[in-house]
């Protein structure tokens, strides 16, 4: 949050001392304000009351832990809201969302990305992995166990593996 | 003797209606959804009302019995037709008459939890710079945009609807409430589908503070 504001003062002070105009200002603004709508690497805000609570360590490798029918009820409940029913990216959530939930189906792209990263986006969220923050942290919903079994669940709906 | 009589049944007959429960819960099919007490064991399918004097502002609840809304654009979460976005349930909402609405709503606001704490969010709201950091906070560090309609800069609904919508919630909802919900949502529901945060007080007074902003009237 404090890089965020440190931005908007920089903003205002490039405005200030070269005069760019008050339009251009407030676009730059709306862009450092705009939240839930990148797909590139996302700033990690740093002050430590205002964000998730993350743990500062790496994510715990991911094993391979069984798809269990638990783990299918868990993915149904809490997950399909944004990536469907059956993995495919359209939740009832996906028309509203800037960018669109993944497609838990494409094995195009779920092959680049590895057991780790996977676990660590659903531990800590979008945000925290350089995703999108319409993800949120589900660490403190489920054990890490659970979150395993999710990843697996995910490479049975891709039907693939990291590369 | 029959005046003391008669002055005791008076006073019983108007204290009643205050936390006697009103003859429309019953009439109008309201435990066909909502649960009125913690240890009501019917299937719930709409949410939980036995809080309902510590969630909810009375002249919302008078307006909305009167004229139901939308809250909830894919239905509650136990909602068979959830996961499609197809509601099944509770839609529309049943239509009490003004008396009525009075007399349910008078009686929801006398529910509580038992140790509900109150006093945990002042009235005094977000300066604008603070603001715009707990919008941050709302749509990208814990990511509430995904599942809540919210407003963007300009005013127009943006946000998902797997979650009831927020926009003139602090209409609808009291501070206390949405500050205990983010902290501790167990001690309202056992199963939400919304993530758990571990989240410090300030954080969420000031999330609070900025649900309580998403307004379009005043």
């Amino acid at each position: 949050m404090m890089n965020q504001l440190m931005i908007l003062r920089k903003v205002a002070g490039i405005a200030k001392g070269f005069r760019i105009l008050p339009e251009v200002t407030v676009l730059l603004v709306f862009v450092v304000l705009s939240g839930c709508g990148s797909e590139s690497p996302t700033q990690q805000a740093k002050s430590p009351e205002m964000v998730p609570a993350i743990p500062n360590v790496p994510a715990p490798a991911a094993d391979v832990s069984q798809v269990t029918e638990e783990t299918r009820q868990v993915y149904q409940w809490y997950c399909t809201q944004c990536h469907g029913e059956e993995g495919h990216g359209n939740g009832v959530n996906a028309p509203h969302l800037v960018v669109p939930p993944r497609d838990h189906t494409k094995a195009g792209y779920l092959e680049t990305r590895s057991d780790e990263q996977l676990f660590g986006a659903i531990k800590l969220g979008g945000l925290a992995v350089g995703r999108a923050p319409c993800m949120p942290a589900w660490g403190h919903t489920f054990d890490d166990k659970t979150i395993q079994s999710l990843v697996s669940y995910i490479r049975e709906l891709c039907d693939c593996q990291a590369l | 003797m029959r005046v003391w009589i008669g002055v005791l049944l008076l006073i019983f007959t108007s204290v009643l209606p205050v936390w006697a429960e009103p003859e429309e819960i019953e009439r109008k099919g309201c435990r066909d959804c909502h649960r009125f007490s913690s240890k009501e064991t019917q299937a719930v399918r709409g949410p939980d009302l036995f809080y309902a004097g510590d969630k909810f502002r009375e002249n919302w609840l008078k307006e909305f019995l009167q004229s139901p809304t939308v809250i909830r654009k894919v239905g509650y979460i136990t909602d068979p037709g959830f996961p499609s976005g197809k509601p099944e349930v509770g839609q529309p909402h049943s239509v009490l008459t003004e008396e009525e609405s009075a007399r349910v709503s008078t009686f929801l606001m006398t529910l509580h939890l038992p140790d509900f704490e109150t006093g945990k969010v002042d009235d005094v709201p977000l300066s604008k710079g603070v603001r715009a950091q707990a919008k941050m906070l709302f749509e990208r560090n814990f990511g509430c945009i995904a599942c809540h309609e919210a407003l963007n800069l300009v005013g127009k609904v943006r946000g998902g609807v797997s979650g009831p919508t927020l926009v003139n919630s602090g209409l609808r909802l009291k501070s206390d409430w949405i500050f205990h919900w983010l902290k501790t949502p167990e001690k309202f529901l056992s199963k939400g589908r919304m993530p758990v945060f571990d989240m410090g007080d300030e954080t969420a007074i000031r999330i609070t503070k900025y649900v309580l902003s998403i307004r379009t009237k005043q």
